[in-house]
């Protein structure tokens, strides 16, 4: 159940996305910096074609739509682990600590609050907590945060509860082990992976989100380039110039689908070592 | 005492065991999603009755609009009287229009509701074959094809799928209307057709591999050898014996797509320009009219909930077993 996976191992399908995954990263760093033009510097006519210098072209107010387009990826990035670090530790705690607490009320309190969390569509409720608590990426992050931890906490809660009744921990706790030492060495190792690979496919969810957000004007702001924020104000320009959004939402799409089909390829892996 | 005791156990076990235990978390869980929805007013920084009305603003609006919001009382009886008044059916007020936010919401719910029904017609259709074709074919290149192209589906934002199809059906083919809705009943479908396709070519996958992997399973089962053996007509064998048995997963997912609907709901009506619930919602937040936006989330939160519970109802009386586990 490791995730000590080694490249040689994993399937086509995980190094497919591996892959793309290093791929837009490296592009997102490299693009910024070597590139002669600034992200949001004008350096063209407005919606300039493709050409050498400029290889995706010229968005509508005339800055290098490519550097933007990269200059994009590493701030979803960012904001995407951002987004998925701070639920996954938090939520992941939560859910072991009331797992092996072993209060049958209290645990039906806990479920009723963490299903009713997840009960609200998700952009939704990350919308309506950016409402109340202004936008801008710093909103957008807290919304995440205060939506996603649920998720986790219902994965962990419910290993964590299957966990208790498995033959290991019972001899520790037969052998007289502390319960904290149980939840420690016993319980979080098995759980964390679980949480991990969940977490994989939730960024995928999140980097959507962001742009999401971004797209309804409720996220990152521009002038900033975003995925998201981009789609939407090439938007208007569709009926002539589409590649104003075809660019950054092929490679918006591309990282997604990258860590999905890693995930994807992942999961597939532990299957069959379990096997 | 023994007996007493053991009465309680027996209890308990018809209680974990029976619907009302469904019934029953359900109402706990509405509860604690509208005490969430309570407290998602109280995320506001400062007064919020400054925030809408500017720094301009006399004493007696403010107060007024303290009033309206619902917090110019003490935490605790407005809280009790927040929950009391969603038990009524009455999830507030809009402080802009003065209106209830019910109403304003049921007003515009005829546009979702024809886009929710044709996107679940849509599904279906796409999901029902497909599923049962990449069981059938899992193990062939038809399998691998199917895994691909759907997380490739699933993982596209829905934004830029939304926005390919209209580059595609409207501007390329100019099959489509590029925005815009017609609410009379024949010729709203040709303007339901875009948006209906990119919510199906998000959520058909998704229903079609909970069903795959649910066929396979099914497919280990011995009264699928005894059908085959005994040469059951294909149509018979497909319906009754592999997709009937497997419909369970699929509809224990039914609140997952409610709430998926209406998130997606929310972004396809704005690039549509379809008048429905979703874009009220976005109305509400650029007003900044925020027990508007709170009734939202607490309505669509409850829909979600009520879906969940209609799903496990719906298995439990398909198929009794599912009661006993």
């Amino acid at each position: 159940m490791s995730f000590a996976v080694t490249l040689k191992t994993l399937n086509r399908e995980a190094l497919c996305g591996l892959v793309i995954i290093v791929l837009v990263i490296l592009l997102g760093i490299i693009v910024p910096i070597a590139s002669p033009n600034n992200a949001s510097g004008f350096v063209a006519d407005p919606l300039a074609p493709p050409s050498m210098s400029l290889p995706f072209g010229a968005d509508h107010m005339g800055r290098d739509l490519f550097v933007r387009t990269f200059a994009a990826a590493r701030l979803d990035i960012v904001l995407a682990v951002l987004g998925a670090s701070i639920p996954i530790v938090v939520g992941t705690f939560i859910g072991v600590l009331t797992g092996a607490a072993e209060r049958k009320i209290a645990g039906a309190l806990w479920d009723a609050l963490i299903n009713a969390i997840t009960a609200f569509p998700e952009i939704v409720l990350v919308l309506a907590i950016i409402t109340m608590i202004g936008g801008g990426w710093n909103g957008l992050l807290y919304a995440i945060w205060l939506s996603r931890w649920a998720q986790y906490a219902r994965l962990a809660r419910a290993k964590t509860l299957k966990l208790h009744e498995s033959e290991f921990v019972q001899a520790a706790k037969v052998l007289g082990y502390s319960r904290i030492r149980i939840m420690t060495r016993h319980i979080m190792p098995n759980v964390y992976s679980e949480a991990i690979a969940y977490a994989l496919s939730d960024f995928v969810f999140i980097i959507v989100v962001i742009g999401g957000l971004s797209f309804l004007g409720m996220g990152v702001r521009p002038p900033t380039p975003e995925w998201g924020g981009m789609l939407a104000e090439g938007r208007i320009y569709l009926q002539t110039t589409p590649r104003l959004v075809l660019f950054p939402g092929a490679i918006l799409s591309l990282t997604a689908i990258g860590v999905a089909l890693f995930a994807q390829g992942l999961a597939r892996h532990r299957k069959e070592a379990v096997r | 005492m023994e007996v007493i005791q053991r009465i309680i156990k027996q209890a308990g076990r018809f209680f974990q065991h029976s619907l009302v235990s469904r019934v029953v978390q359900a109402a706990l869980v509405s509860f604690f999603l509208l005490t969430i929805v309570f407290f998602l007013l109280r995320l506001i920084p400062g007064d919020p009755a400054m925030v809408l009305l500017g720094e301009n603003a006399s004493m007696g609006q403010v107060e007024e609009y303290r009033k309206l919001l619902g917090i110019d009382r003490p935490p605790m009886e407005q809280y009790v009287d927040y929950m009391s008044s969603a038990f009524r059916g009455d999830l507030g007020v809009s402080i802009l229009r003065r209106q209830s936010v019910v109403k304003i919401i049921a007003s515009r719910l005829p546009v979702s509701l024809w886009l929710a029904g044709s996107t679940v017609v849509m599904v279906f259709v796409l999901a029902l074959p497909l599923g049962l074709l990449a069981a059938v074919y899992h193990r062939t290149w038809f399998g691998t094809f199917f895994r691909v192209t759907t997380s490739v589906a699933i993982s596209t934002p829905i934004y830029f799928t939304s926005l390919v199809i209209l580059l595609l059906l409207a501007v390329k083919l100019d099959l489509v209307p590029i925005a815009g809705y017609d609410p009379e009943f024949p010729k709203n479908l040709r303007t339901l057709f875009a948006p209906a396709l990119t919510n199906s070519i998000l959520l058909a996958p998704v229903l079609a591999r909970i069903l795959q992997a649910s066929v396979i399973d099914t497919m280990e089962e011995e009264f699928i050898e005894a059908a085959i053996v005994r040469g059951v007509k294909p149509f018979r064998f497909m319906w009754h014996y592999l997709l009937r048995p497997s419909l369970a997963p699929c509809i224990a997912a039914l609140g997952y797509f409610a709430a998926t609907v209406v998130s997606y709901g929310v972004l396809i009506e704005i690039i549509f320009n379809l008048p429905g619930v979703g874009m009220s919602l976005i109305e509400f937040i650029r007003a900044f009219d925020y027990t508007a936006v709170q009734g939202f989330v607490a309505l669509t939160g409850l829909l979600v909930v009520a879906t969940t519970l209609l799903a496990d109802l719906l298995n439990a009386w398909l198929d009794p077993r599912a009661n006993l586990q």
